[in-house]
Parts: C-alpha cells; sequence; structure tokens
C-alpha cells in the first residue's frame, strides 16, 4: 500500500553538523535521504520503517572530491554524473566511471549517490565491486569523530553494515594505486541502463612476460553482497596465463560463489557466466601478447637463409640472427621477445661487438655501409629525437662519441627511442667512467632493448 | 522510536516554476511530481512507474534532468524547475518539440514530455551528440509504443537545427 507523506517527517537542516547532531540526539530514528533514488522507491511502495527522515541532499561537505598525492577522497554525497565527469576519477579509477554510467538512466545518474549506494548496499549495485577493488575505505562521522573503516569490512550481512545509528559515511577513500593495472568491468543485464546486473564483474590485474603478477577480481549479485573471488586470486596469482589456467580459474570461480535463482537469473547461469567474465579478463590480457602476427607466420614458412636476412636487422649479430631462424616456428610475441633475449645473452662478446657495429654513431644518421637499409631506416627513427637538439648539445654528443670510441674501440650504443640529445649525453658521460666489463654488459644490454623494439616494429608491418 | 499517531504538518515551500516563483503549502515528504500535477496543474510530468524507472515523471531541477516522482518537494525548496509546459517561449515551440512533431516523435504521447526534457538536458551538455550520445541520454526514458527511432532521428534532426 502507498505511503502517505503525513505520516513522514522529512527536515533539512542544510549542513553536516546539525545533520550529526540530529542523528545524536535520537539514534536510530532519523534515516538520511540524499537523492532519494533508492529511498523515495521504497517510500512509495510503502515498505519504509523509518517514519523520520534528514535531507543530506547536496550538502557542501559531502559533495566534493578532494585529490591528494596519495589518494582522493570522494563525498559520500557525490552523484553518479559527479563520478562521470571527473577526469582524474576516470583515468585513474574507470571501474567506478563503468559502474556510475550503469547505474539507472541519465536522471538517476544525477540524483544517486555513492554514500547511498554504499549504505543501501544492495547485493547489485554495480560500483560496490569496483569499491572492493581499488581497495576503498570509509570515513565514518559522528558528533564522536570521525573513524576510517576498510570498505571491504564494512557491510557486514544483507543491507546491514558497520555505520552506527549515529554514524554517516562522509568520504570514500580511494588509494591511487592500481593505475598501472589492466582493468576489466562487465555487467550482464537484460539492457545496460535501468535494469538491474545478473552479474557483474569488476577486475584489475598486472602480467609481465605472460605471468600474472598480481590479480583482483569482484563480483556482485551472485552473493547478499559483492565479495572477493579469493580463492580464484590465489589460484591465477604467480602463474602463466594459458589455456590450462583459464580453465582452473573457471572450475575455481564455479566452486567459488554461492549465486541464487531469483526473478532476474537463474543460479546455474549466473555461475557459468561469472567464469566465463573471468576467463574473459584473462584472454584479454593473452590477446595482447598473443597478437597473431601475419609478418610472423610468413616468417615462420621462409628457407633458413631467407628467414636470417630477415630478421637480421632487428640485430646484427649473424649468430644471433641464425639461432633465432633455428628456433621456427615463433608463435607470437611474447614468445618471440623471450627468445631473442636468452639467445642474446648467450652470445661470445664478438657477436655482441658485431651487432654493435651495425649501428650509426648517436647524432650520425648515416649508418655503416655493412648495415642493411631497414637497419638504417630504424636507427634515423629510433634517433629521432636527437635530431631535434642545439648544436652546441650535438657537439658535445660528438666530442664524446670520440672519447668512448678511443677508451672502448667500438661505438657507444644507447637504446635512444623517445630519449633527447641532452639524456644521451648523460647517459654517455656517466658510461664514460665504466670499467670495459662494466661497460661491455651496459651495452649488450642496450642493445638488447633495441632489438626488442624493432622486433616489435617488424612483426606489427 | 516513531510513533504513528504522530503526524507531520503541512509548510510552505517557495521554488520557481518555468520561470515564475510559486509557494505551496505541502508536506515535506510529498512527491514533486505530485505537487506539480495536483496543486500546480502541470500535468505535462506523467505518473509512468512511480519508481524511476520510465523517465515519464522527467523535469529539470537547477538545468538538471530528474524524475519527479522521486524527490520530497521539501528538497525543490529553493530550486529553479522546467517542465515540459516551460520548454516553448513565446507562443512559439522549443526546437526539439517542433522536431519530435516533425518526425513523427510522439505517438501516445506519456513518454513525450521526459522524452523531450532529457533531450534537452543533452543538448545542452552536448549540442552535437553522436547517435551513440542521444541513445545513452535517452536510456532513462521508456516509450511503450517503442517508437525509439524516430525519437532519436527527432533529437538529431533538433541537434542539427542548433536546438539548445
Amino acid at each position: 500500500m502507498r505511503s502517505h507523506p503525513a505520516d513522514y517527517e522529512l527536515v533539512a537542516p542544510g549542513n553536516l553538523p546539525s545533520v550529526l547532531s540530529l542523528l545524536a540526539q535520537e539514534p536510530g530514528t532519523w534515516l538520511p535521504i540524499a537523492g532519494g533514488t533508492d529511498l523515495m522507491v521504497q517510500y512509495a511502495a510503502g515498505h519504509l520503517a523509518a517514519r523520520k527522515f534528514v535531507s543530506i541532499w547536496n550538502l557542501p561537505e559531502l559533495r566534493r572530491i578532494e585529490i591528494l598525492p596519495g589518494e582522493i577522497r570522494v563525498g559520500a554525497g557525490c552523484t553518479y554524473t559527479d563520478l562521470i565527469e571527473n577526469a582524474l576519477v576516470n583515468r585513474e579509477f574507470p571501474l567506478l566511471t563503468s559502474a556510475a554510467r550503469w547505474t539507472g538512466g541519465v536522471a538517476n545518474q544525477n540524483r544517486g549517490t555513492l554514500g547511498g549506494n554504499i549504505v543501501n548496499a544492495s547485493p547489485a549495485a554495480d560500483s560496490l565491486p569496483a569499491l572492493l577493488m581499488y581497495g576503498a575505505e570509509l570515513i565514518l562521522v559522528s558528533v564522536r569523530g570521525e573513524r576510517r573503516v576498510l570498505y571491504e569490512n564494512f557491510h557486514t550481512g544483507y543491507r546491514k553494515t558497520q555505520c552506527a545509528a549515529d554514524e554517516m559515511i562522509q568520504f570514500v577513500i580511494l588509494p591511487r594505486q592500481f593505475s598501472n593495472y589492466r582493468a576489466y568491468t562487465r555487467k550482464i543485464g537484460a539492457r545496460n541502463a535501468q535494469a538491474i546486473s545478473k552479474v557483474c564483474l569488476a577486475a584489475l590485474g598486472r602480467v609481465a612476460g605472460g605471468v600474472v603478477e598480481d590479480i583482483r577480481l569482484a563480483v556482485g549479485s551472485v552473493a547478499p553482497i559483492p565479495f572477493r573471488l579469493t580463492e580464484t586470486e590465489k589460484g591465477i596469482r604467480g602463474k602463466r596465463i594459458d589455456p590450462a589456467l583459464i580453465l582452473l580459474a573457471k572450475e575455481t570461480v564455479a566452486r567459488e560463489i554461492q549465486p541464487i535463482d531469483d526473478i532476474r537469473s537463474s543460479a546455474r547461469y549466473r555461475r557459468a557466466v561469472t567464469a566465463n567474465l573471468v576467463a574473459e579478463f584473462l584472454n584479454g590480457f593473452n590477446e595482447a601478447g598473443n597478437k597473431k602476427s601475419s609478418v610472423l607466420t610468413r616468417w615462420n614458412s621462409l628457407p633458413s637463409e631467407e628467414a636470417e636476412l630477415e630478421i637480421l636487422p632487428c640485430c646484427g649479430s649473424n649468430s644471433w640472427a641464425r639461432q633465432m631462424a633455428a628456433l621456427r616456428p615463433i608463435e607470437n610475441e611474447d614468445s618471440l621477445l623471450a627468445a631473442s633475449s636468452k639467445i642474446w645473452r648467450s652470445l661470445t662478446e664478438a657477436d655482441w661487438v658485431e651487432a654493435f657495429a651495425h649501428h650509426p654513431r648517436i647524432g650520425h644518421v648515416v649508418a655503416p655501409s655493412t648495415a642493411p637499409a631497414r637497419s638504417a631506416q630504424w636507427s634515423s627513427e629510433e634517433q629521432q629525437k636527437v635530431g631535434a637538439a642545439e648544436n652546441d648539445v650535438l657537439a658535445a654528443l660528438m666530442e664524446g662519441n670520440r672519447t668512448y670510441e678511443q677508451r672502448f674501440r667500438r661505438i657507444f650504443i644507447v637504446c635512444a627511442t623517445g630519449k633527447s640529445a641532452h639524456t644521451i649525453l648523460d647517459i654517455l658521460q656517466r658510461r664514460l667512467r665504466n670499467d670495459d666489463q662494466a661497460e661491455l654488459q651496459e651495452s649488450a644490454e642496450q642493445q638488447r632493448q633495441i632489438t626488442s623494439l624493432r622486433l616489435k616494429k617488424w612483426i606489427s608491418e | 522510536m516513531s510513533d504513528l499517531s504522530e503526524t507531520a504538518t503541512k509548510s510552505d515551500i517557495t521554488f520557481v516554476v518555468n520561470g515564475k516563483a510559486v509557494t505551496v503549502r505541502a508536506f515535506a515528504m510529498e512527491r514533486l511530481l505530485d505537487v506539480l500535477r495536483l496543486q500546480l496543474g502541470l500535468t505535462g510530468a506523467k505518473e509512468g512507474c512511480g519508481e524511476g524507472e520510465c523517465g515519464s515523471c522527467s523535469v529539470l531541477v537547477d538545468g538538471v534532468l530528474v524524475n519527479s516522482c522521486l524527490i520530497p518537494v521539501l528538497q525543490a525548496s529553493g530550486t529553479h524547475i522546467t517542465t515540459i509546459e516551460g520548454l516553448a517561449f513565446d507562443q512559439r515551440l522549443h526546437a526539439l518539440q517542433q522536431a519530435f512533431l516533425d518526425c513523427g516523435g510522439a505517438q501516445c504521447g506519456i513518454c513525450t514530455p521526459g522524452m523531450i526534457l532529457a533531450a534537452a538536458h543533452l543538448l545542452n551538455k552536448i549540442p552535437q551528440p553522436t547517435s551513440a550520445d542521444i541513445r545513452e541520454g535517452l536510456s532513462g526514458n521508456l516509450c511503450r509504443c517503442t517508437g525509439y527511432m524516430q525519437i532519436f532521428e527527432a533529437v538529431a534532426a533538433a541537434a542539427r537545427r542548433g536546438a539548445q
């Protein structure tokens, strides 16, 4: 049955201290109401137990985003639109922006608040898995003062939280430590806007050389509160992403979640789809390092001599080129780079010096006549920034090159891509103080980096 | 604890609607939608679902698109409200209204006021929206006659004519 407005009180003190003292005077009596996108629905349906409301809509103390070096503080009264329109939130916390975009339609995004979404603690709130992913903390405030709690521990059960009767959330703290993670989130619902999720996955991961360094997975709508898939995370962390790992991850996910049948979906569907979403996230990493290259496919089928000749411009050591060609077929970029580094490190000093000799002097864009044309072209691209330097820097570089060549009897090798002449000059002057062995190792490492960049260019041509 | 015999009293709440200051006497928890329709006779905003799902009660509060069924009238105190009745200016239809007419963007008409206000809010933020922008901007407004294509077309046409 519909509620009658005469049975309900609503006051709007207009500032945070007044709201807090009201909450303290009669604990548990006054329910804060912000944009009303949730409470007004329950109110209209006659499902609200509370009879007294205190408006916190648009309180200035709750509606600001503070940017600090290590974290950002989002006022609990910030709307989804506030989040969507904040450039920093967009850049560093894309999972949260995506969730904000999925929440309701524009009108609800204009009124629904992050704090409201948290306190209301709906199992299907799309922003909550994102908060779990970013290790969010909450600042709870009351007349007694402030306290900081980990968001992960805030929900204590279905629509139950750690908030005391006289407390409310003032800020949601987002630590700025995940900007170098790959972010993935997907909501499965009947439609994107205005539809409650059947399943929502938010994920962050960092992969290097095909191995998962760190992974964070959170899922909404499959349990009374959104939660981390800690078992699945544990099973994936430190492992190489391959079909066996993805299968293991899917099995672990299916075991780890306990979804229910309800009007929106079935437990069986939710279990299968959650596992598939985790697989999609992991496959995304693989695709980046696994990109099928038509160049590589063609190269794999060339006769040995032609294959050696084609790859030689990437690194001018004949021994390296021969061993690379002998390793064929090489499946993808990841394996190509791994093989190259391994072979390079196993070569002799003579092989290394042979490769160094294929490069032009830094500041000289004319490659030695022994270098293949493609190598010369790459050299000029790599040294692009050097060309823009002033004459005195170039002169100092020339002088440094001469000193280096007299001292080490070979040319100075540096991975110049993206480096200015100034930077290179600094590096050169530092390296002139190296002893022979240290300088050989450092040159070899620079050549290894140059080779990797050239291999990437080559196979994406 | 709250006592059911304790009933709220009405108070005077003042805001500006379609450029005119008005004071209504209402319970603080009355829905803005009901006050607009029943007290002020502005029946352009419709009650569809009554729970913020359909957008037929859309109005602009301080230029921001909202569902008036979810706003307690006290929270509208001191604001500037625009309803569909306030969009035409000086007997001339707003460019969006004209475009909806021209493109057949209205069938039964229940969703139309909300659609037009959502479109006005969108064009205010993004004067030249892509078709994805239009779909996203109107995603909270449902049309049960399923005339979406003509509606999207009308918004695009209004944008081309420079409506804002």
